[in-house]
């Protein structure tokens, strides 16, 4: 009998009407490490709650068939005995810290102590995990004060030390920066050598098909197949159900080369070995045509100096100048990203120095007075949003800065065209999804028709469909004169849609230029502790095979 | 431990004890004056506490308690020394206003006694950690629950605070004024409030997932990993204070007879 089986399991979360889950039927063995793929909405979240019970006993709502984990019906054992047996892990690492303990020791210990484990065995299982995922070292620290992927790790060591046979990782490194998806990563490739079955939702697709033998494909709450990831991968219908292949198999569909099987390859040493075989040269990534100008500058930074406490600085002396070109600025958490643009925006003032905007000294402005200039969208949605319509989320900014509410509107309808909103004008903010409270958002600000808009990751909690929408609506700014600023961990993205990026490190700029010139700069990026793009990555090492 | 808690781990002898013995010298220190009816007995205990806040090096931040205090001691002499009931005897006259003897002392018994009781309940909050008296609590059969809401408090109130600088921020991006007449407070209260509450919802929601796939129903006993053992001058410090708090109570009932 398989670990995991699920026979016609069909789900309804309360006050809707649509099925998130319909007539799924599927099997997991032990030690298999599954994957689930899917556009945003597709059920995939829900489908990994349906396996350690959450759906339906602790979200209620309409329920059918049957889910058996390790012989027990997920729908009769409580969650907190199916916890014994089904480990979740989810986005934000921080909703994860129980609230409860003062280190991360006693977090860890945390569930094991609700379990009536004896003291002695919770020491030496914690300690074991501990020095697993390589965080003994912060045993006595508060976990609230951890970095995001530290604290992820203190997440995913609370659910280990629980020794469930499955363990669920719902999206574990959505909201992590490149290091601390890193730092998840190496845990779960650690993982997959315990023998423990992992369920995995990723769309970081080319880390997922590296460690999964099978892959659930869902859309519209069915599973539309459920193979290995060379076979999903390779489907002619993927990007219909909002998802893009791996990088790797998207250059050798473009080279056409095939496995012997007929399916086109999903890790980097097959594509690498089909290429050498074949004798095929990828070609240098075209050049993204240079503009003739780059237009007035927009910005102008000046000597700029800052700190939060005094003595320690995060800018000495910094200067940089911004134009029209789209710019993305890269680098780990820390490295001076987000106070860089929260000063061009106004909502923190230097210390010293100056910030020019069209030439005219900023630094004594406050927020208020250039909201109608420059417009920003914080990362989090919920940060904003407070109406009960999503027009009326939209409007809010524009009427705020003195435009007519008939001006207002029509801003916001385009912006929500602009967005993929359409047809949600009364629509409860709330009642939508994180990836479209996050284009609300990101709507709300593009309708004030400022001259710059600085967008926080843009693409967090956002699936294929979504980031194209984004790179379109920077390119539709872009093409109207205005200069998008984007702070950003999504590297593909970056290679795709800016022109400029700017590489910043421990508060200084360390590169300066277009995506080909930053991302062929190893030792910058190195410095910077980024990753190139995976296309890069590929093309370059299969050049230097040659 | 940080955030609301105004508990620091500075290692003293005062920081080892156990919470129950801490605890015991609040309800001694306020029960002893009030029962033994004895001004002189205030100042024992008010001296007592001083020294324990010097020797638990927490003096300095019991100042805010005290300065706290001073500002509802002055009301009580104001008003009492002025009002009281049983004002008889002139004590002293400032401009227009008349202080009275009888009120002046009633007023001077309320503030030792709200004096004596905010410096031993500081003795108690600055030197004993939160977690460990909820977790002590627990072990003599505290609902675990409530003992979740206490330690949470104290941990997510002040990310809470954080975030709500955040959402200030947001706002402010998007031309709001949160700053400057009543008026304008008054407009900004909901775009500001109701992001607060919405994320606080959407959070305590994620987080009640994680708590339940950690067993927190579970109905077993839970297990604690701090096997605290009451030291040897725990054990003698609530033998004094229980022999003090007695030896009061029973001179007041024999001098009652």
């Amino acid at each position: 009998m398989s670990l995991i089986q699920i026979e016609h399991l069909k789900y309804r979360y309360p006050g809707t009407e649509k099925l998130a889950l319909d007539d799924i039927t599927l099997s997991i063995e032990k030690g298999e490490f599954i994957g689930i793929v899917g556009r945003n909405g597709a059920g995939k979240s829900t489908l990994g709650q349906a396996v350690n019970g959450l759906v339906p006993r602790f979200h209620n709502g309409a329920y059918g068939g049957k889910v058996m984990v390790s012989g027990l019906v997920a729908e009769e054992t409580p969650v907190e005995e199916m916890c014994e047996h089904v480990g979740l892990i989810f986005q934000n690492p921080f909703n994860q810290l129980s609230g409860a303990a003062e280190t991360v020791f006693n977090e860890v210990a945390y569930g094991l102590q609700n379990l009536g484990i004896p003291a002695g065995e919770i020491c030496l299982r914690v300690e074991n995990v501990l020095k697993r995922l390589d965080i003994w070292e912060y045993k006595n620290r508060n976990p609230f004060e951890l970095s995001g992927g530290q604290m992820q790790r203190v997440a995913i060591a609370s659910i280990l030390c629980m020794r469930p046979e499955v363990i669920i990782l719902d999206e574990p490194t959505s909201q992590l920066d490149p290091q601390g998806t890193e730092e998840v990563f190496k845990v779960v490739e650690d993982l997959t050598e315990t023998g423990i079955t992992i369920i995995m939702i990723e769309q970081k697709l080319e880390k997922l098909a590296k460690y999964c033998d099978r892959i659930i494909l869902m859309e519209g709450g069915k599973v539309r197949d459920f193979d290995t990831p060379e076979k999903i991968f390779s489907r002619e219908d993927l990007e219909e159900c909002g998802v893009e292949p791996p990088a790797y198999t998207r250059i050798c569909k473009e080279y056409g080369l095939k496995l012997s099987d007929g399916t086109y390859p999903v890790k980097l040493e097959d594509a690498e070995i089909l290429f050498r075989d074949s004798g095929t040269k990828p070609a240098p990534l075209e050049k993204k045509p240079e503009r003739d100008s780059y237009g007035e500058e927009i910005f102008r930074a000046e000597n700029l100096d800052f700190f939060y406490i005094k003595g320690v600085p995060i800018f000495e002396k910094l200067g940089i100048s911004l134009d029209e070109r789209p710019t993305a600025i890269i680098g780990q958490n820390g490295a001076g990203k987000t106070t860089l643009v929260r000063l061009l925006k106004g909502l923190l003032k230097p210390v010293s120095g100056n910030i020019y905007f069209k030439k005219e000294d900023i630094s004594g402005k406050t927020v208020a007075m250039l909201a109608d200039k420059v417009g920003y969208v914080f990362q989090n949605p919920d940060d904003q949003i407070f109406k009960y319509k999503v027009l009326d989320e939209i409007m809010f900014g524009p009427l705020n800065i003195g435009m007519s509410p008939e001006k207002a509107k029509e801003e916001s309808l385009k912006a929500m065209e602009l967005m993929g909103l359409s047809g949600m004008e009364d629509t409860n903010p709330y009642d939508l999804e994180l990836h479209q409270r996050k284009m609300t958002a990101i709507a709300s600000v593009v309708a004030m028709d400022t001259d710059v808009i600085i967008l926080d990751e843009p693409t967090i909690a956002q699936d294929h469909p979504g980031k194209v929408l984004i790179g379109n609506m920077i390119h539709e700014l872009s093409l109207k004169g205005k200069l998008v600023i984007a702070i950003l961990h999504d590297m593909d993205f970056v290679e795709e849609y800016f022109e400029r990026v700017v590489v910043m490190a421990h508060g200084k700029i360390l590169l300066d230029g277009t995506a080909e010139k930053v991302f062929a700069d190893d030792e910058v990026l190195a410095e910077a502790r980024l990753q190139k793009p995976y296309v890069t990555a590929l093309r370059e090492i299969l050049i230097c095979s040659e | 431990m940080s955030g609301l808690s105004l508990y620091v781990d500075q290692g003293t002898y005062l920081n080892k004890l156990h919470p129950y013995t801490k605890l015991l010298y609040v309800f001694a220190a306020i029960l002893i004056p009030l029962i033994g009816g004895g001004g002189m007995l205030f100042a024992v205990t008010i001296g007592c506490s001083i020294i324990l806040l010097i020797l638990g090096r927490t003096l300095r931040r019991s100042f805010p308690l005290i300065a706290f205090s001073f500002t509802l001691i002055i009301v009580i002499f104001l008003v009492q020394g002025m009002f009281y009931y049983g004002n008889e005897t002139s004590l002293f006259s400032l401009w227009i206003l008349t202080f009275y003897r009888e009120g002046v002392m009633y007023a001077l018994r309320i503030s030792l006694n709200i004096l004596n009781m905010l410096l031993s309940f500081a003795v108690f909050v600055l030197n004993t950690s939160p977690q460990e008296l909820v977790e002590e609590l627990e072990k003599n059969g505290f609902s675990p629950k409530f003992g979740y809401v206490i330690n949470s408090v104290f941990q997510i109130v002040p990310q809470m605070m954080k975030t709500k600088d955040t959402i200030v921020d947001a706002q402010r991006s998007r031309g709001m004024e949160t700053e400057g007449s009543l008026a304008t407070r008054i407009k900004a209260f909901m775009p500001l409030i109701s992001p607060v509450v919405m994320s606080a919802l959407i959070n305590t929601r994620e987080r009640a997932i994680a708590l339940e796939v950690r067993g927190f129903g579970r109905k077993n006993k839970k297990t604690f990993i701090n096997d605290r053992q009451k030291l040897k001058g725990d054990i003698v410090i609530c033998i004094i204070l229980i022999l003090l708090t007695a030896g009061v109570v029973i001179r007041r009932v024999y001098s009652c007879l």
